[in-house]
């Protein structure tokens, strides 16, 4: 596919306004990381995701913690939440807007819900599903609560409290570079609209090589995370 | 001596999730209600409710989002329709070969990732700000779901179905469409419900962008002129319609797939 979009600019079979060729996306891209602000956007784009993943995480385990423990309250906001996961939230951003500004703070506040949801599901599903068996165990080894807590519950909850984090941090990555790219705040997505705001078509294309790349390299690092931790 | 069993047996009817639901959206919709009548926190970000309503009400019985929910219907449905066309046959030429998948498959996972509406730029060079641009960014959000379900439900196909196919004679075709389709039928179902979702997000996110039509461009409008109370019903509007269509979607699949209608006993089939 790259070798036919080369050669079709090349041989202006297609229109250089509408497609770049890829080795010159790539030059562009590299010249921005070079000499360009490339760097200093990723790293914006980076810390709002990490930004994201703090405030998803704490609150998440949290909540979900207590909607395991509180199992009226817990049954009766599950499906809220599946409720509020399945609607086209994203959409209320310019609310976020409105409430933060058009700052990188309102693109973190919306992507967090994101995050939020799925770490609270399976924090909650994780606490439901631990062996009954473990927990004899620890009882019959005299434990107290805080013991219980530390050496039974969490270890048999943190794998699926991963795959949620895995979870969380895919939407998040999504929804921060999908809410910088349309609100034109924060870094990656912000430079991919302003290239597409001036038509400058190389780049765009290379904002959208850059966009993808840093997506598939934050997916890599997960697995290799995932892997890492059930070893 | 009966008042305490009374109160006991009353508490615990109304300790039920429904309960406590209903009680949840009155202290939502009394809090927002308070802070929006006395304007003591974020005066224009909390419209009294029955604004809201009032707004979302003239939605509803006047024609003044005809033409932008028109827009928006055919952006989705379009967007649906092209996605299920592309990636149900895909999905299943991938997923019945091994060989094929080993390729396909890490491919797709990572581009599922990528967030869809950064490619509508491209697509605005290719087709314009009209409403095909919105289609195509929808069409692309839909296809990974789908595609990806479609890939699943192949690879838990039975392959004796298969091959008693082939043992009585069925072409590529006939094994597709009388083995394939019915036994991935409810993988398949999921698929499109879970793409509509994303076709909804993926068309009306790119319309807040740009577009001339449709809901997404409405609820920017609104913002624009900061007219915050008809972003809200716009929003609230939206979100029921996505819901209604889901639940009309699972409902529609449950009769449809035959997994649904199989009770497990084999003697049904006889």
């Amino acid at each position: 596919m790259v070798v036919i979009a080369e050669s079709a600019v090349r041989l202006g079979w297609i229109s250089s306004f509408f497609l770049a060729a890829p080795t010159r996306a790539v030059i562009v891209l590299w010249e921005q990381i070079v000499h360009g602000n490339a760097l200093r956007l990723t790293g914006i784009t980076i810390l709002e995701i990490a930004a994201c993943l703090c405030i998803a995480t704490v609150i998440g385990v949290f909540a979900g913690f207590l909607l395991w423990r509180y199992k009226l309250i817990g049954n009766s906001y599950e499906m809220f939440l599946a409720t509020l996961f399945s609607s086209p939230v994203i959409l209320a951003y310019p609310i976020f807007l409105v409430t933060f500004g058009r700052t990188s703070a309102a693109v973190v506040a919306l992507s967090s819900i994101f995050g939020l949801i799925p770490i609270i599901i399976n924090t909650k599903g994780a606490f439901q599903n631990v062996n009954p068996i473990l927990l004899q165990v620890g009882a019959s080894m005299s434990l107290n609560r805080k013991q219980m807590f530390r050496y039974i519950l969490v270890p048999a909850v943190a794998p699926a409290i991963f795959s949620g984090f895995r979870l969380a941090l895919t939407y998040i990555l999504k929804s921060v570079l999908g809410l910088e790219y349309v609100a034109q705040v924060g870094g990656v997505g912000m430079w991919l609209s302003d290239a597409a705001f001036k038509f400058e078509v190389e780049e765009v294309y290379a904002g959208l090589l850059g966009t993808i790349v840093l997506s598939v390299l934050f997916l890599y690092a997960i697995n290799r995370l995932e892997v890492f931790i059930r070893k | 001596m009966n008042r305490r069993p009374n109160k006991a047996l009353f508490a615990a009817q109304i300790q039920t999730p429904f309960s406590v639901q209903a009680l949840t959206l009155v202290i939502v919709i009394t809090i927002w209600e308070l802070i929006g009548r006395t304007g003591i926190l974020f005066d224009e970000l909390f419209p009294p409710m029955l604004e809201i309503l009032r707004s979302l009400w003239r939605f509803i019985t006047t024609p003044l989002l005809l033409p932008h929910l028109r827009a928006s219907l055919y952006e989705v449905g379009g967007a649906l329709a092209l996605a299920m066309i592309t990636a149900i046959p895909l999905g299943m030429l991938w997923g019945s070969r091994r060989s094929w998948l080993a390729i396909v498959e890490p491919l797709i996972l990572y581009a599922a990732v990528v967030p869809k509406i950064v490619i509508f730029p491209v697509f605005i060079l290719f087709l314009g700000i009209d409403v095909h641009s919105k289609l195509a960014v929808g069409a692309i959000a839909a296809f990974f779901p789908i595609s990806l379900l479609t890939i699943a439900g192949m690879r838990e196909v039975k392959k004796v179905y298969v091959d008693v196919a082939r043992t009585a004679g069925a072409s590529a075709f006939q094994i597709a469409t009388y083995v394939y389709l019915p036994a991935i039928a409810g993988q398949v179902f999921t698929g499109i419900r879970l793409g509509m979702g994303a076709a909804v997000t993926g068309a009306l996110l790119a319309e807040t962008k740009i577009a001339k039509a449709g809901l997404g461009f409405m609820i920017v409008e609104y913002y624009g002129q900061f007219r915050i109370a008809d972003m809200y019903s716009l929003l609230l509007f939206i979100f029921i319609l996505a819901a209604i269509t889901n639940w009309t979607l699972k409902f529609l699949f449950s009769i449809l797939s035959p997994l649904a209608r199989g009770s497990g006993d084999p003697g049904m089939y006889f």
